[in-house]
């Protein structure tokens, strides 16, 4: 028997076949979102805004899943038995939070908290795993896998560039990343759903369509108005838990050290 | 499995392990020191720390899991299946840890956190390993019916295993670690927490192992179960390793006994219950049936009964944290009740912090803060974050959340499991000054030593 | 009274995601209300019944409501006015609008919550870890199913110890966020540290695999499921082309 009781180096053929998942994943996302915004078909439910509804699904749904494909193998161990964990606090912090207050979804505390703790990567694996694991409990938010990793890797990316080294950076890290995200879902709403799922956001919509907006530019306003106070609460939030972890839980996450997430508070 | 032979003893060594220092990444002193051990085939060595004294470090050490690269800092080598893995304070190597673990196996204090807990039966989970490296179906289940045979688990391998005993949890895990046949066995505190029978079944699989040339370690609080049949013991203390004498290995036994002074036969009863009926909402069997049990001040009773005869249930209940669905429950005094995880209440980032939670200031609870923490030997450290402390430590900052409100009818739920010496030490004198204020103790335990020293009589719960 | 379906999972989802694409494509009330009523009929069938109709409709009432203030309340189109008050106006289009809408996403509901009433998740995850998927992909979905009954209990168990300690009984907005730090914190704390303790054992037993994987679970297939699934996802992309292609032209 041969033991081996070190790793080997890593083959530089497996890195390039994850980075073009990555690539194509993003260009699929990019594409598709330019595509209906500058299209903006017309019709959702007779004739081809069927075939929209259907193509943008779709679309969104095989975007997230190439990303995912791209980041999962890179995944320390460490990180994947985080994961689950993310989804969990996502479905039980969010009905705790929200069942308090009314306008806000708060369902990603999970995935911003592992995104500040182990890096973008991570953090989008997260947001898609948990939206994939979500709807076999609820079916629509399938397609909003690709908003739910833009928020992981957003989250992964503020921390890197330091927006947990203050408390008061990470909810304006969080306001910018609901801007980008509450844009990127607003096309899935619109024409796959033709509205959204909950009253109060649909009452918002509602508002603008009687101004004279058209359907995504109404729904895209209500997500601009929900999306980034969401997620400036989610991430200040997901901040003060993660300071409140023992440094030598936090600092065992290599992330954390070598970007040195939390500056003065973090290990040295 | 290669075995090298030793120049330096003559006898036959499967791992040799030279460490000068092991320092934690950000921490400001070693966890280990000079540590050097051999371990020959079929040997028990038997290291007795202190909750706290790095022998789980020493323990992960071994089984590949420590250092961290580019984290932690170790001088040192490990000698292993003929390979020489080299520590230094430049580089540490990238360990293929599930390489390392066909020659190490290191089983958890936490037994339950080897398992994957992602399969649905007990046969599906001593395979895991096999299933990770492309075994065939066949393979598997000729492993699992020679495994089941070898440490008689054939009437676990239907059973779900989120659903074990704590005992059965430590079996199960044994079985999955043999899978791959590994030389050594580290087995972190494998009795702590194990009723009689399970200490019996455990035992004597770990006694199979060795008779199967598996090296075993154990890395444990106290020497007592194993001092008959180990070949060696060694005390680890501030991270040094030391041939353990006879006198240092019993001094646990010279806990003296308990000198009270005799309960006042009118103590007036501060808690009651009368056949009471508990159960819990989803469950159709009720926990707890026609229990008659009084408390009087001054007394210290134990509640002692197999896992699952409703110890816990009867304690809940006492706090207030159940309404029993038949009988009374008479509590005619402030109740305080230790449960027995503590990081189920543990939120501040100082113990200090922790423990003055939710006191108004200038109070006179929190004026008595720092007088709990001294009797509980926590006075150093009170700047410390609860979850960086040992287990026992963590425990009995958890008994100073229930102490400071100055319950006179303490309630403990296994008051003595993850406490080392010092431990139970703090908790006696806490007992004891309860008792000695007019106050009443109820406790549940496996511990029968325990139960024997301190307790004034034991209400056997049948289930 | 309970019979389960000893389908391959795959086969399971395959016909579903071909049943929600064609029934999608089509936009007809009729195949619409027929696929719904085969879900409830197939649900009672296995004794479900109960479940589905629960968490379908728990899911679906918010939506319907939003989509009526979206479409009907303020429509935009120029069919048969109904009412007309101030910024609202109702009219047929715009409710025909809503309701058809309501009925796309409804059949997505229904198809996708009957699979996972149908679907044994120890099946699934064995399948998914005897397909070309990443080894990571079954563990993760197996874990997440794990751990999210088991979390609910530590939060429940979480809130007793607080209760214990009489913390978390204030009011107003610093009471509930007092309420919120009590609750999380240990949570979060107990949980990230429950998974890092795992992790390395999970590591030690060769968890992700790096070559290939086996399960010691065998997932019921046959040449037909076989058959079929390709057939099923050949329909879920033909499908919509074949309904949707004429009218390209007609546009």
């Amino acid at each position: 028997m041969s033991p081996n009781l070190l790793l080997p180096e890593e083959s530089a053929t497996r890195v390039m076949r994850r980075r073009l998942l990555a690539i194509t994943g993003t260009l699929l996302l990019v594409g598709t979102y330019l595509t209906l915004v500058i299209t903006q078909p017309m019709g959702i439910v007779e004739g081809l805004g069927r075939g929209v509804a259907l193509a943008t699904f779709a679309a969104y749904l095989a975007a997230a899943v190439l990303l995912l494909l791209a980041v999962l193998p890179d995944l320390p161990v460490s990180t994947l038995t985080l994961i689950p964990v993310a989804l969990a606090l996502n479905i039980i912090l969010g009905q705790f939070v929200g069942s308090v207050m009314v306008p806000l979804y708060l369902d990603s505390i999970g995935t911003v908290l592992v995104g500040f703790l182990a890096g973008r990567r991570a953090g989008a694996a997260t947001g898609v795993l948990s939206t994939l694991i979500w709807s076999l409990f609820a079916p629509t938010v399938l397609p909003f896998a690709a908003g739910a990793a833009l928020v992981g890797f957003l989250a992964g990316t503020a921390a890197r560039f330091g927006a947990l080294r203050r408390p008061y950076f990470a909810p304006v890290a969080g306001l910018v990343a609901g801007v980008l995200v509450g844009v990127v879902s607003s096309p899935v709403a619109a024409f796959v759903y033709g509205g959204t799922s909950g009253v109060g956001t649909g009452a918002v919509v509602a508002a603008f369509r009687s101004m004279g907006d058209s359907l995504l530019s109404a729904v895209t306003k209500q997500a601009l108005i929900s999306d980034p106070g969401d997620k400036a609460i989610v991430f200040l939030i997901a901040a003060l838990l993660v300071y409140a972890l023992p440094k030598r839980l936090s600092g065992s996450f290599e992330f954390i050290r070598r970007h040195r997430v939390l500056g003065q508070r973090g290990p040295k | 499995m290669e075995i090298q032979k030793n120049s330096f003893t003559g006898k036959s060594t499967v791992l040799a392990l030279e460490i000068e220092r092991f320092r934690y990444s950000g921490a400001e002193s070693d966890t280990l020191q000079s540590v050097d051990l051999e371990l020959a085939p079929g040997s028990l060595t038997v290291i007795v720390g202190d909750s706290g004294s790095g022998k789980s470090t020493l323990g992960a050490l071994l089984a590949g899991m420590l250092p961290r690269p580019a984290a932690d800092e170790c001088r040192g080598s490990i000698n292993l299946a003929g390979q020489r893995v080299q520590y230094s304070a430049q580089d540490s190597p990238r360990i293929d840890v599930a390489g390392w673990a066909k020659h190490v196996g290191l089983l958890p204090q936490e037994a339950g956190h080897y398992l994957s807990r992602i399969r649905e039966i007990v046969a599906e989970e001593l395979v895991f390993s096999l299933e990770n490296e492309g075994a065939t179906r066949e393979q598997m289940h000729q492993q699992i019916s020679t495994l089941s045979q070898r440490f008689s688990l054939g009437h676990l391998l239907k059973r779900d295993p989120a659903k074990l005993s704590g005992g059965q949890e430590r079996l199960v895990a044994l079985a999955a670690l043999s899978v791959s046949d590994p030389s050594v066995m580290v087995l972190d505190e494998p009795l702590a927490g194990l009723d009689a029978e399970a200490t019996v079944t455990v035992t004597e699989m770990i006694a199979r192992l060795r008779s199967g040339g598996t090296a075993l370690l154990v890395l444990s609080r106290t020497a007592g179960p194993w001092t008959a049949s180990a070949d060696a013991v060694w005390t680890l203390a501030n991270g040094h390793l030391h041939k353990a004498n006879g006198a240092s290995i019993e001094r646990n036994a010279a806990a003296t006994a308990v000198q009270r002074s005799p309960i006042a036969t009118d103590g007036r009863t501060l808690l009651e219950f009368s056949g009471v009926k508990l159960g819990y909402p989803k469950s159709e069997e009720p926990a707890v049936q026609g229990l008659d049990l009084q408390v009087r001040a001054g007394e210290c009773v134990a509640l002692a009964g197999a896992n699952g005869s409703g110890k816990t249930t009867v304690l809940k209940a006492a706090a207030g944290l159940l309404k029993p669905s038949s009988g009374t429950i008479q509590v005619s005094a402030e109740t305080g009740l230790l449960l027995q995880n503590p990081s189920d209440q543990l939120f501040e980032r100082t113990v200090l912090r922790e423990v003055t939670f939710g006191l108004p200031k200038k109070s006179a609870a929190r004026a008595k803060v720092p007088e709990i923490l001294a009797q509980l030997g926590l006075s150093s450290d009170a700047d410390s974050h609860p979850y960086e402390l040992p287990a026992s430590a963590r425990r009995l900052v958890a008994l100073a959340t229930v102490l400071v409100r100055e319950p006179k009818i303490l309630l403990l739920d296994e008051p003595t499991e993850a406490l080392d010496i010092w431990g139970v030490a703090a908790l006696r004198r806490v007992i004891d000054s309860v008792l000695a204020h007019g106050g009443a103790v109820l406790f549940s335990s496996h511990d029968q030593n325990f139960m024997d020293q301190i307790a004034d009589r034991v209400q056997l719960m049948s289930g | 009274m309970s019979r389960s379906i000893s389908l391959h999972p795959f086969t399971v989802l395959s016909l579903a995601v071909a049943t929600v694409t064609i029934t999608t494509a089509a936009g007809s009330w009729l195949l619409g209300c027929a696929v719904i009523t085969a879900c409830l009929v197939l649900a009672g069938w296995v004794g479900r019944l109960q479940r589905l109709v629960v968490m379908a409709v728990a899911i679906l009432l918010p939506t319907f409501a939003s989509l009526l203030l979206i479409h009907g309340l303020v429509a935009t189109d120029a069919s048969a006015l109904i009412a007309a008050a101030g910024p609202f106006r109702v009219t047929t289009g715009g409710l025909e609008t809503a309701m058809t809408l309501g009925l796309r996403t409804a059949v997505l509901v229904v198809v996708g919550l009957l699979c996972t009433l149908l679907i044994d998740t120890h099946q699934l995850v064995a399948a998914i870890d005897l397909s070309p998927a990443p080894p990571q992909v079954g563990y993760l979905l197996a874990a997440s199913l794990f751990l999210l009954p088991q979390m609910a209990e530590k939060q429940r168990a979480i809130g007793q110890a607080q209760t214990l300690r009489k913390a978390g009984t204030g009011r107003g907005l610093t009471g509930w966020l007092k309420r919120v730090r009590l609750r999380a914190v240990p949570l979060v704390l107990a949980s990230l540290q429950d998974a890092h303790d795992r992790s390395v054992h999970l590591a030690a037993r060769g968890f992700p695999a790096a070559g290939a994987h086996t399960r010691l679970r065998a997932v019921q297939d046959s040449l037909i499921q076989r058959r079929i699934r390709w057939v099923a996802l050949f329909c879920a992309v033909m499908g919509p082309l074949v309904i949707l292609a004429p009218l390209w032209g007609s546009k």
